[in-house]
């Protein structure tokens, strides 16, 4: 790990101040939990000169819930109190199975809800320093040709890597935004609108924040009437792995019928990836496998998967099919 | 009853189980409380006044010429040395992460910093990583006469080709079977005490106290004599950590050169490119059954996968035996072949030689991949046969133990109520899931050879010490060395303090092989008994009684000739017996200053080479949905000749299953062919099986076998346990998987496969 200053921080205010400018924004890191930075960091795969805690901050560490049902939570949740969070359990099913399925116990006792969402990508050429690859800011995806059983189906090109984050697909299911504050100004975003594709802009970065803006908060709106939510992560491993696929499922249902539903895939694009064709063609039937197995095949319509990595798609289909049928008719 | 020693017996003996208090017992280890609390100290953990932190620089390229230029990074604050490895500036390297240079500094971080800071040019050679790039006519060529090894071979073609021909059930198969790393939780590495004088200590993760002194001492410029070899605690070898190796060798120059202690433990990253393996293999198998279920022909094609080095591989029937072709006879129904003959079988194995590092010995040398290839081939013959797979093996297994163990296997597990025993199940559970069973076998020597040599001690204060320089892998070396001369005298097990893992004491056999139990449990007990016999002598003397009238019972010393009562028995335990003619403690306490003491060496009649045999068993849920390989349990049933603790022997019984489960499922090193790179060269992207994957574990000791020494257990547990898991595979769902581990990427091809040919529901 490159030697760096550490600058903790104590006001939000201290923080935008030295947030850095573009030209900066390698060299000037923010950090809470430091569950992936911190492992960029001693692969070399981040070097910055300066790094700024955040974990001296007031007040973001808070979940709250305010008369209307909105729930905002701060950027420095841990994602084990997001996880224990009996409010969110009850109504945010979804967001809490989400935060329980992140890696292990001692990363989700460290790690925080912002950096959740700011991690960087899961790709074993990305990971490594001595592949020279796009994202790295070389010329070429090694995935797209190379050993991709990890990659991505959807959203690919030109990089072919897989966002990680379980939060985020559960998150976006329950119609959150983020709050990104920067010196003088805030703005708010849907936090679907937050991801960009590699085919977007800069192939280097995976979200629209700017380089002196900090991600302060989540915001979740009050679900609607009737609203159930699940979870589910498919991981090579049981104990301690990052999603082969995974499902964040919300609907609503009268009478037997489906009146609202939300279908977002982690684990299979190179951004959290909701599906609303699917989405919408749940809207007005009913909770059945004939829907469930019409939705799994249209949020899969437009997978291309590389060399090795075909077997994501049976594999996401039928974990929509398998999260829509445990929320139940 | 307990173990009684009397005074001029015929000669050490292990004497009947019965009477055992400690051997034969559930030990706990001597060590736990040491290791549980980290006041053990391993040779990562030790620091001395001075030390500097080395670490080497790995080639990043399969095979470059290699330019060195090291001023920048010897220019660093805190830097001691930069130099490439022999002092060399250029090289030519031959493997992927072949160590090139070396650095020393005040502080780890520096030395990260520094090796950093070589200015290093790799112009890149013509490469193979893989078993393609070997093969091709493109690819780089490892050695000089090609990357493909002479074959070994045996048998006759024709006379294979005509057995198979008139085999009533056939099978092919390719297997392939990736290269699988140790992952001791240590890396490899040794700390150099030296500061120039004529003495030198080196701390050392090895599996051979004895194995790194002479070398050490020629680096050094001392004499083996001047170099003390400790191994206090280890953490993990199986089979990769013998010798001084390029890392301790490193050091010890570095350390004659700087005049300091130094400190070289690898990387993780290290340890994963450069440190030894598992080797893979590519096995193609050809084997035909008669209508009994008889192995008549086999032609296994081998090609073993070690990198620089030749690979390991058993032969590729393993532990089954081929029966001639001729028509059954009476016998068929005795289990046993019918006739052995070896007409049908047709071997060939050799080397394909890659860039990068020499496979090792790793448990089991060889036994792992040989076992997948033949297993998976006899349920598929048992399957087409109809033929129960417990059955089809005990068929062609050449001994009496086999087939008893897997019966005892398979009432364990749950066999004869299992509905689908030669046919997948046929419609899924209402979770999505189907299960199945199945059973694998293993072999393994369970020799001990000479070189030990042991001491045990006691004391005017009433200590008992049991002396030997043996290593302890982890594996409860400590515990028994302490047990059996603590049992020689009817003390107990906390009586005793062994002293191991130093050069300076009595020498003992590198731990290879499952060796170490056969090869040091004799000269302990060697010792013990002859400690026990001279102290018998010198009591007699004390208590004017002839010898043959004394013996140790608990402790104490006692008229050989009174049999004890229970009452006795129990208060004598308690320390004042009413017939000791004197307490341990008195009788320690006529002894000089210097105590009394008795030396053994290994003693051939107190171990049995004639092999050791089990067999395992897995059942599996197979998640149809999702391709999840869930184990529910393994059951291990083994035979270990007489169990020196029998804790440990569950222990390793266990290890061994969990290793080979973790192998079937996750394990696998991954190298880009373009890139040459290993892209998971970490615990992160290494799988190794965590606390989810776990099932019920079931360790059985084989009760049938008596009579035989102890015999050492490492190997033969980790053997069978991934076969039997595929066998499972294919018994709950149908998917045959050629290629390890078995991932969930690879059920759910072979399920799309099967339901395109309308297989399966």
């Amino acid at each position: 790990m490159k030697a760096f200053e550490l600058i903790r921080p104590t006001t939000l205010d201290q923080v935008l101040e030295l947030l850095p400018k573009k030209e900066n924004r390698d060299r000037v890191r923010v950090v809470s939990g430091g569950q992936d930075l911190y492992t960029e960091m001693k692969e070399h795969l981040a070097e910055p000169d300066q790094l700024i805690d955040l974990k001296r901050l007031p007040d973001l560490d808070r979940i709250e819930v305010d008369a209307a049902g909105t729930v905002t939570i701060g950027a420095l949740v841990t994602i084990a109190a997001l996880a224990e969070d009996l409010r969110i359990q009850s109504k945010l099913t979804v967001v809490s199975e989400a935060a329980a399925s992140v890696a292990s116990t001692q990363i989700r006792n460290v790690g925080t809800v912002g950096g959740n969402l700011n991690q960087r990508p899961r790709c074993w050429y990305y990971r490594h320093e001595g592949a020279k690859c796009l994202k790295k800011g070389g010329t070429e995806c090694f995935s797209k040709e190379g050993l991709n059983k990890y990659n991505a189906i959807l959203g690919g090109g030109p990089s072919y890597i897989v966002h990680p984050s379980d939060l985020a697909p559960a998150l976006i299911c329950a119609g959150a935004e983020v709050v990104l504050v920067k010196k003088g100004s805030s703005r708010s975003v849907l936090l679907e609108k937050y991801y960009t594709l590699p085919s977007e802009g800069d192939v280097t970065r995976e979200t629209v924040l700017e380089p002196d803006e900090i991600l302060t908060h989540v915001k979740i709106p009050a679900p609607p009437a009737g609203w159930r939510s699940t979870y589910i992560k498919f991981k090579e491993r049981g104990s301690f792995d990052f999603a082969l696929a995974s499902v964040a499922a919300g609907i609503s249902v009268d009478k037997e019928v489906i009146r609202f539903a939300r279908l977002v895939l982690g684990g299979v694009a190179t951004i959290p990836w909701r599906v609303p064709q699917a989405e919408e063609k749940l809207v007005g039937k009913k909770n059945d496998p004939a829907s469930r197995k019409e939705a799994a095949e249209l949020a899969l319509r437009r997978a291309e998967p590389l060399s090795d990595n075909e077997y994501k798609v049976a594999l996401t289909k039928n974990l929509i099919e398998r999260a829509l049928a445990q929320l139940g008719a | 009853m307990e173990p009684v020693t009397k005074g001029k017996a015929d000669g050490p003996q292990w004497g009947p189980r019965d009477a055992m208090t400690l051997l034969n017992h559930n030990l706990r280890r001597v060590d736990g409380p040491e290791k549980v609390s980290g006041r053990a100290r391993y040779t990562h953990d030790i620091r001395l006044p001075g030390m500097v932190y080395a670490r080497l620089l790995l080639c990043p390229l399969p095979t470059a010429q290699v330019e060195l230029d090291c001023s920048a990074a010897s220019k660093l604050r805190g830097v001691f040395a930069a130099r490439g490895l022999g002092g060399k500036t250029s090289m030519k390297t031959g493997f992927l992460g072949q160590p090139i240079a070396v650095v020393a500094a005040e502080t780890p971080e520096l030395a990260e910093d520094a090796v950093r800071a070589i200015q290093a040019t790799y112009k890149a050679l013509p490469w193979s990583v893989t078993p393609e790039q070997a093969l091709s006519t493109e690819g780089g060529k490892v050695k000089d006469n090609g990357n493909l090894g002479k074959p070994a071979t045996e048998g006759d073609e024709d006379k294979f080709k005509k057995a198979f021909d008139s085999s009533a059930a056939k099978v092919e198969g390719e297997f392939h079977i990736p290269i699988q790393h140790h992952c001791s939780l240590e890396t490899h590495g040794v700390v150099v005490d030296f500061n120039g004088g004529e003495t030198a200590t080196v701390y050392a993760s090895t599996q051979g106290t004895f194995t790194v002194s002479g070398d050490a001492a020629d680096a050094l410029g001392l004499k083996a004599s001047q170099v003390t070899t400790i191994v206090d605690y280890m953490g993990g070898g199986f089979g990769s950590k013998f010798g001084l190796g390029v890392e301790g060798l490193t050091a010890c120059e570095l350390a004659r050169e700087l005049k300091r202690p130094v400190h070289l433990m690898m990387t993780r990253e290290d340890e994963f490119l450069a440190a030894g393996n598992r080797s893979g293999s590519i096995v193609k198998l050809k084997v035909g059954a008669d209508s009994e279920g008889r192995l008549i022909a086999l032609d296994g094609d081998v090609m073993k996968l070690g990198g620089i080095g030749g690979g390991a591989f058993n032969k590729p029937q393993y532990a089954y035996s081929l029966s001639d072709s001729k028509p059954p006879s009476q016998d068929e129904e005795s289990g046993k072949p019918a006739r052995p003959s070896k007409d049908g079988l047709h071997t060939s194995i050799r080397s394909l030689y890659m860039h990068t590092d020499s496979s090792r010995a790793m448990r089991a040398p060889g036994h792992p991949q040989t076992s997948f290839p033949i297993e998976s081939v006899i349920d598929d013959l048992a399957y087409q046969l109809k033929i129960d797979p417990v059955t089809m093996r005990k068929k062609n297994l050449a001994n009496e133990v086999h087939p008893k163990q897997l019966d005892r296997v398979a009432e364990r597990i749950g066999w004869a109520k299992h509905p689908n025993k030669t046919a997948p199940q046929e419609q899924p559970d209402a979770d999505g899931t189907k299960t199945g069973i199945g059973f694998a076998v293993t072999i393994w020597g369970s020799h001990g050879g000479a070189g030990c040599e042991c001491k045990v001690a006691i004391g005017r204060d009433g200590s008992l010490q049991s002396i030997v320089g043996s290593q302890d892998l982890g594996t409860g070396t400590r515990t028994y060395v302490a047990a059996i001369a603590a049992e020689e005298f009817g003390l107990p097990l906390s009586a005793c303090t062994a002293k191991i893992g130093n050069s300076n004491y009595g020498n003992a056999n590198p731990s290879g092989g499952s060796s170490t139990v056969p090869s040091l449990a004799p000269a302990v007990k060697s010792a013990a008994y002859k400690a026990a016999q001279a102290f018998l002598e010198h009591l007699a003397g004390v208590v004017k009684r002839p010898i043959e009238e004394l013996e140790f019972r608990g402790g104490s010393l006692v008229d050989a000739k009174v049999l004890p009562d229970a009452k006795e028995e129990k208060e004598r335990k308690a320390g004042k017996g009413p017939k000791a003619l004197m307490t341990w403690k008195e009788a320690c306490a006529t002894l000089g200053a210097a105590g009394i003491s008795g030396e053994g060496r290994w003693d051939q009649s107190l171990t049995h080479a004639d092999g050791v045999h089990g067999a395992q068993g897995a059942k599996v849920k197979v998640d149809l949905a999702t391709g999840r390989v869930q184990v529910l349990q393994m059951v291990g049933v083994q035979d270990c000749g007489l169990p020196l603790n029998r804790t440990a022997v569950e222990s390793q019984l266990n290890g061994g299953m969990i290793q080979a489960l973790s192998y079937a499922l996750h394990e696998e090193r991954v190298i880009d062919p373009a890139l040459g790179l290993m892209l998971n060269a970490n615990f992160n992207d290494y799988k190794l099986a965590g606390c989810q994957e776990m099932p019920e574990f079931v360790p059985l000791i084989d009760e049938d076998d008596i009579g035989r020494g102890p015999i050492g257990m490492a190997e033969p547990a980790v053997t069978p346990g991934h076969s039997a898991i595929a066998n499972a595979i294919c018994n709950a769902c149908g998917v045959r998987l050629h290629s390890m581990p078995f991932t969930a990427d690879k059920i759910l091809d072979g399920l799309a496969a099967l339901a395109a040919k309308g297989g399966t529901k």
